[in-house]
């Protein structure tokens, strides 16, 4: 425990040490006004090392100094009281401790809260068909096979294929224009700046259904260009027809995500670049975007889990033929038979279905973070 | 900084003084047309120039489509018939809805005015009416969302070991299908195979058959939604924090701020815009929820303004009039609420406009 005070955050260290001197000063001041300031700066700076082991357990020592200053003082008047009490005493000469404590109880109930389900999941998975009652912690008998069965009964890896090449086309096409939309929302003036701004968040009052009847129309018209790509010339049954409207109803969220995010680049970073020869969309491209890494990050995680996701289309745009570019969706639904449900493929396939996504959560999540240098170069 | 100097051995370039910049880039615009035109176009120009990729797609795919339904709304529901639409008779669909005369399995909004408190008579229970559920469900989910992500992105925000972990752990609900979230918790709530329902009716909260009551299964439908939602929240809130500069804290650190000064003054102003287009994206989503409930508690038990379109259009009763104009309704509400965002929201720095 002790340890994660050095790996934790080395530049704050200077800082943290400067206003534990302060703090544990004014500790000294209110307890014993006579003899505590120098008794206890002079301790606490000579001999920080000899307290540490005496932290108890749970507790990041991140100032062994402030300790150092209580421990003296309280040492041998409090003797007789209880750990509770002691805690409680501690947490108010060293607010800071309390904030550990909290976040690592929050921490501990947020990982309880969103991976119980999945725990859950698994259970569910592991059970063997047709015992599924009462499933509390414990699977009811234990069928790991369930995760090779979730194979054979259907396609399942194509359908995953198919929705990861959907998600990826919608991604790449959602993030290019959306760059280009966001840089002039975010950064340039414009009249019909606000209404254009409105238009597009407008489509995002619809239900998907209000789309559907005349893009479903539009999608089995036969267009004679199309026809070398899609054999009948109808967009139905090809990727096309998932990927188009899913960009176009998840482009909103990313256009007004980037807004934000170029909104804030400062103006001299962009100059200076104009000023050694790019080419506006060079700056773009160069400047702007490379520093808003967290916001293009976040917009391509988001664009590509909701279309990942998406229920409606994903259900209606294609006949449910993996052959024919049907998204995972149709694959989990493969499950429910025509008299019963297979609950526990269902569940397998959940997890395997999960799986491309969490690793592109861990990929992404390095980009999130780097906004720690971006904020670092923006002014 | 960057420049466009693969194209023409501009390396030596840079090292000249400033005077020489001009001619630099002069030569380098004379080597593409486009790039030149480009170049010269004006401020509003070049916006319009940018901003046409994204309106192409939006006019194909979105607008087009929501004219043609506009129109549909219009029209006449004919149910017998080779034609589904009749004439057209104006905004009177639109009347049928409000006053809860459609042809709806449930009705978007049914209330009459009484001389007697409260003022208002409910037609057929508040949980029934699409309009009433969708609203408590939006608001109470938005909220407890902001809440929770906050909350989780605060968590993510900090120095810890094996922050990355905890950070794909709170981020993964978010990656569940809607069919997997509705498939675990109606599984979760269901009778035979899950615990929830007996666990919650120990607790007195819930009654016999929870997924066929309205108000259980509502409570159901938004532990679900705060279960998968947060955590788009969270992945938001926790990009807006990390752009935010952390030599701030430092300043207001010497200066003596307690932690929970420094985000009030710090952290959240300047996370708000993404809070705000997180906020404003969630409520939106949250008006349009159909793919859980119609995976947990089916749309009759708890009907939601997209159920009401999703039914009407495909049920089989052939009242697609009716489902356009529903559908146009529910576009109304949201755009009501949304206005309230802007009008509430207008004076935040960097915010929506």
């Amino acid at each position: 425990m002790t340890d994660d005070s050095h790996d934790g955050d080395p530049t704050g260290r200077p800082d943290a040490s400067d206003e534990n001197r302060t703090r544990a000063d004014r500790n000294a001041t209110a307890t014993d006004i006579a003899s505590g300031r120098t008794r206890n700066s002079s301790a606490a700076r000579s001999r920080p090392d000899r307290l540490r082991p005496e932290t108890d357990g749970g507790r990041v020592t991140d100032r062994p100094e402030d300790r150092g200053a209580i421990f003296e003082e309280d040492g041998d008047r409090e003797l007789d009281r209880g750990p509770f009490q002691q805690w409680v005493a501690n947490s108010i000469s060293n607010p800071e401790r309390t904030y550990r404590a909290m976040f690592y109880v929050a921490t501990i109930f947020f990982l309880f809260t969103t991976l119980f389900p999945f725990y859950w999941l698994l259970m569910v998975a592991l059970t063997p068909e047709g015992r599924q009652q009462d499933i509390v912690l414990t699977p009811n008998g234990f069928n790991p096979g369930a995760f090779v069965e979730v194979f054979q009964v259907i396609p399942f890896h194509w359908y995953v294929f198919n929705s990861f090449v959907i998600a990826t086309a919608s991604t790449i096409i959602v993030l290019v224009i959306a760059s280009l939309a966001g840089y002039a929302f975010g950064r340039l003036e414009f009249p019909g700046k606000i209404p254009l701004m409105l238009l597009v968040l407008v489509i995002s009052f619809f239900p998907p259904a209000a789309f559907f009847i005349p893009l479903n129309d539009l999608f089995n018209t036969q267009f004679a260009v199309l026809e070398p790509i899609t054999g009948d010339g109808s967009l139905y049954n090809t990727p096309g027809a998932m990927v188009l409207p899913l960009s176009a109803i998840f482009m909103p969220l990313a256009i007004f995500i980037l807004t934000t995010f170029y909104a804030q680049i400062p103006d001299g970073l962009e100059d200076a670049a104009r000023v050694e020869g790019t080419t506006r969309l060079g700056a773009l491209f160069r400047v702007i975007i490379p520093l808003s890494a967290p916001g293009v990050a976040t917009a391509g995680v988001l664009t590509f889990i909701a279309v990942y996701n998406e229920f409606f289309f994903s259900f209606l745009m294609t006949d449910g033929q993996p052959e024919n570019w049907a998204p995972i969706l149709e694959g989990i639904l493969g499950y429910q038979g025509q008299y019963e449900v297979m609950y526990h493929l269902m569940a397998a396939a959940s997890i395997i279905g999960v799986i491309p996504v969490a690793i592109l959560v861990i990929v992404a999540q390095e980009k999130i973070v780097s906004g720690l240098t971006a904020g670092a170069l923006k002014e | 900084m960057t420049t466009d100097t693969e194209t023409d051995g501009g390396t030596e370039d840079r090292t000249a003084p400033l005077i020489g910049d001009e001619r630099t880039s002069e030569r380098e615009r004379t080597g593409n047309r486009l790039v030149n035109w480009m170049e010269n176009l004006s401020e509003a120009a070049y916006a319009y120039l940018l901003l046409l990729p994204a309106f192409a797609l939006l006019a194909l795919i979105a607008f087009y489509p929501l004219v043609m339904t506009f129109v549909m709304s219009l029209r006449e529901d004919r149910t017998r018939g080779l034609e589904p639409l009749g004439g057209f008779v104006g905004f009177e669909n639109y009347v049928d809805i409000l006053t809860g005369n459609a042809r709806l399995a449930r009705q978007f909004l049914d209330v009459s005015v009484s001389a007697s408190y409260p003022f208002v008579e409910l037609g057929v229970p508040f949980l029934q009416q699409a309009l009433f559920v969708t609203l408590a469900f939006a608001v109470i989910s938005v909220l407890l969302e902001t809440v929770i992500g906050f909350g989780q992105a605060y968590v993510l925000d900090q120095d810890f070991r094996g922050r990355r972990w905890v950070r794909v752990a709170i981020i993964l609900p978010w990656a569940v299908p809607i069919v997997i979230q509705g498939m675990i918790f109606f599984l979760l709530f269901q009778p035979t195979v899950g615990f929830g329902s007996d666990l919650m009716q120990w607790l007195g909260v819930f009654g016999p058959d929870p997924l066929a009551d309205s108000q259980d299964a509502f409570i159901i439908i938004l532990v679900a939604d705060i279960w998968k939602s947060a955590a788009f929240m969270a992945l938001l809130i926790l990009a807006g924090l990390q752009s935010v500069d952390r030599s701030l804290y430092n300043v207001a650190r010497v200066a003596g701020a307690s932690p929970w000064q420094r985000f009030k003054m710090i952290t959240l102003p300047l996370v708000m815009p993404a809070l705000l287009v997180a906020m404003l994206f969630r409520t939106m989503d949250a008006m349009r929820v159909y793919g859980l409930i119609e995976s947990t508690a089916g749309c009759t038990t708890v009907p939601s303004l997209t159920c009401l379109v999703v039914e009407a259009m495909f049920g089989g009763t052939r009242i697609f009039a009716t489902a356009a104009a529903v559908a146009f309704t529910t576009a109304i509400v949201i755009g009501l609420i949304i206005s309230v965002y802007v009008f509430f929201f207008r004076d935040t720095e960097g915010g929506l406009y």
